[in-house]
């Protein structure tokens, strides 16, 4: 792959990382209250002497450019984002990473569904052009594309946990359960990931099927793939191995330029079944401004999505020679 | 600034081809995605215009007559709320609220990015270089965290109060600011693309000759050819507007004052209304969000089939 195409990619990135965190600290110097109080607390007999030591204690009486910038650089990268207010003042890293795994389950395997599903849907939809599947498919796609995820949810939860009682209504595992076995376990977690997983898979399912279906389509009309025609291959091969191939291609980045979005949908998702992840985390912390954890939450979700545009350009820049200039 | 304008025949044979087809309008209506986009949104915008005469004023806890958490009856046709209120009164004015913070909100982003996609075109240079890069930031993050960190920054610090500004609560317009800073970016990459191809057709070189100054070229020759793109840009951000004000209101940023259908379905999540099989609580809303993007999707599409003559024949 050509060297200047992947030097250009990744010091894009890094100046989107300067930004950011640039970013973060800035406005989170914007808030109201000054630290040194936030600090201190409600104690009672603060004296001013008591204010300034906390001031040259934590370096708030010096400039914030360059010093305390600086100082919040440094310690970002080590890892260290402060403490979270509400958590009884536990490291915002120990906060963000405990909530890490069950957003990365619940959409990782969210976003394997939906790709899988609704590139077949759009392939299938886009290659027999007009016919019912396609007709049906096409308004199925468009009606989900408009529908915020967490009201999908909240339809799933009504029909399928309240009304039909088959899935329960929230959480990762029944409160307080104890099992019998490690099967009953799984039982019991699979039970509590099938809604949320259905939830994040549909929603995400009509943007890729409406894609996969226009590239499809655009595909078709190429010469390659009459030439292949034309040559007696058979229909379902021609699909298989001369249009899909290449009508794949727009989707890796739709993927990547999706993943800011699919945030808003974790933690709206994660809100409507109570789902232990950094979503319920975010919106706990914004009800109670605890800005050191919403500041880590910004942080590592803006970085991870930088990360996967990255390697979207670059899996891009391999796949189809045409880009690298 | 003086120089004489470009009389309107001499530019119009070469770009003014969006200006001469007759009625935009005419067109989309003549589609029947457009037309059924037109229809969804006019009744909705009748909703949102006589709230007060279709279903009375809005109902407050202490003005509620109904049961609680009631199920669809005679006289409350969509049931009612956990205090009693109608829910049909609550849903008709919350279509006023979703729909005026949308409208609100898109005309915000699609100056912002009309604006900036424009100068940034047309003078080039490091301002352009320095607003690309911007946008593109805004591209990549995941704006929403942002704009959930923003609203909770700004109402901080503004102070929440009953103050209001064209009759909507100041933490609503919070919420239109927010959603102008941080989505104007892809309209301004639209415009300034389709600037920098109009800045090297000759009716602009001509301006120039003839002394005009940057900022007449862009406001008479610049700005008229990208209407049409403003338009059907303004189109889509106004679903995404929509959106956005939903999911925002839904994780709690919205005011239970002036509720917006993200409001009601926040307060019915709180209640628990899925759980309780009120969905009576929350279906009419959902259906209203889902309605109202779906229509601008459809606007959307037939926009793009009008103003790109070339996709349609593809098709």
């Amino acid at each position: 792959m050509g060297l200047q195409y992947t030097l250009r990619r990744v010091a894009t990135a890094i100046f989107t990382i300067v930004l950011i965190v640039l970013l973060n600290f800035l406005l989170f110097r914007a808030m109201p209250g000054s630290p040194e109080r936030i600090l201190l607390g409600r104690m009672p007999g603060v004296t001013p002497e008591i204010l300034q030591q906390t001031r040259e204690r934590w370096g708030l009486d010096r400039p914030l450019f360059p010093d305390q910038f600086v100082a919040y650089v440094a310690s970002t990268a080590q890892g260290d984002l402060g403490f979270s207010y509400s958590a009884r003042g536990r490291p915002v890293t120990d906060v963000l990473l405990q909530r890490l795994g069950p957003t990365l389950l619940l959409f990782g395997l969210g976003e394997v569904f939906a790709i899988v599903m609704g590139l077949a849907l759009g392939a299938y939809s886009g290659w027999k052009r007009g016919g019912v599947v396609d007709y049906v498919g096409n308004g199925v796609s468009l009606v989900l594309y408009s529908t915020p995820y967490f009201l999908l949810g909240m339809g799933l939860l009504l029909v399928f946990a309240t009304g039909l009682g088959w899935f329960p209504t929230f959480g990762m595992s029944t409160a307080g359960a104890t099992y019998a076995s490690l099967v009953d376990r799984l039982v019991d977690y699979g039970a509590h990931f099938v809604l949320p997983l259905a939830t994040v898979a549909l929603g995400l399912i009509g943007q890729y099927a409406i894609l996969m279906r226009s590239s499809v389509i655009e595909t078709l009309g190429e010469d390659y793939v009459t030439t292949a025609r034309a040559m007696g291959f058979r229909d379902g091969r021609v699909l298989r191995h001369h249009a899909l191939p290449n009508a794949m291609l727009p989707t890796v980045t739709l993927v990547a330029i999706n993943l800011g979005y699919v945030v808003a949908g974790a933690i709206t998702v994660e809100v409507v079944f109570n789902w232990p992840g950094l979503g319920t985390l975010t919106v706990d912390a914004l009800s109670s401004r605890d800005y050191p954890v919403l500041q880590g939450v910004f942080l590592l979700l803006s970085v991870a999505v930088v990360f996967a545009n990255l390697a979207a350009d670059l899996i891009y820049g391999v796949l189809d020679p045409r880009v690298r200039t | 600034m003086s120089a004489p304008a470009v009389p309107a025949g001499t530019g119009g044979a070469v770009v003014a081809r969006p200006r001469r087809q007759p009625g935009l309008l005419r067109q989309i209506l003549s589609r029947p995605d457009g037309l059924a986009g037109a229809v969804i949104l006019l009744a909705f915008s009748v909703l949102a215009l006589v709230p007060d005469i279709l279903t009375g004023p809005l109902q407050t806890a202490i003005t509620a007559t109904g049961p609680r958490l009631a199920p669809p009856s005679g006289a409350f046709p969509l049931g009612t709320d956990e205090l009693g209120r109608s829910m049909l009164n609550l849903t008709v004015h919350a279509t006023r609220i979703s729909m005026v913070i949308g409208l609100l909100a898109t005309l915000v982003t699609v100056l912002i990015g009309a604006v900036l996609g424009i100068v940034s075109g047309y003078v080039g240079g490091r301002f352009d270089a320095l607003v690309m890069r911007i946008a593109d930031f805004f591209l990549v993050i995941p704006t929403f965290v942002l704009a959930i960190i923003l609203t909770a920054i700004i109402r901080d610090v503004l102070g929440t109060g009953s103050r209001e500004l064209f009759g909507i609560r100041l933490s609503l317009i919070t919420i239109v600011v927010v959603i102008g800073i941080t989505s104007w970016s892809s309209t301004a990459r639209i415009i300034r693309s389709q600037t920098l191809s109009l800045k090297e057709r000759a009716f602009v070189d001509r301006a120039r000759v003839v002394g005009a100054g940057g900022g007449h070229i862009m406001r008479r020759h610049i700005l008229p050819n990208v209407t049409n793109l403003i338009v059907a840009n303004a189109v889509l951000t106004f679903a995404g507007a929509i959106l956005t004000e939903t999911t925002l209101s839904f994780v709690g940023l919205g005011d239970p004052f002036q509720p917006s259908w993200g409001q009601l379905l926040d307060a019915a999540r709180t209640v628990g209304a899925p759980g309780l099989g009120a969905w009576w609580y929350f279906v009419p809303a959902g259906v209203g969000i889902v309605l109202v993007v779906f229509a601008f999707t459809l606007l959307g599409s037939a926009l793009d089939a009008i103003l790109n003559p070339k996709l349609q024949s593809r098709r």
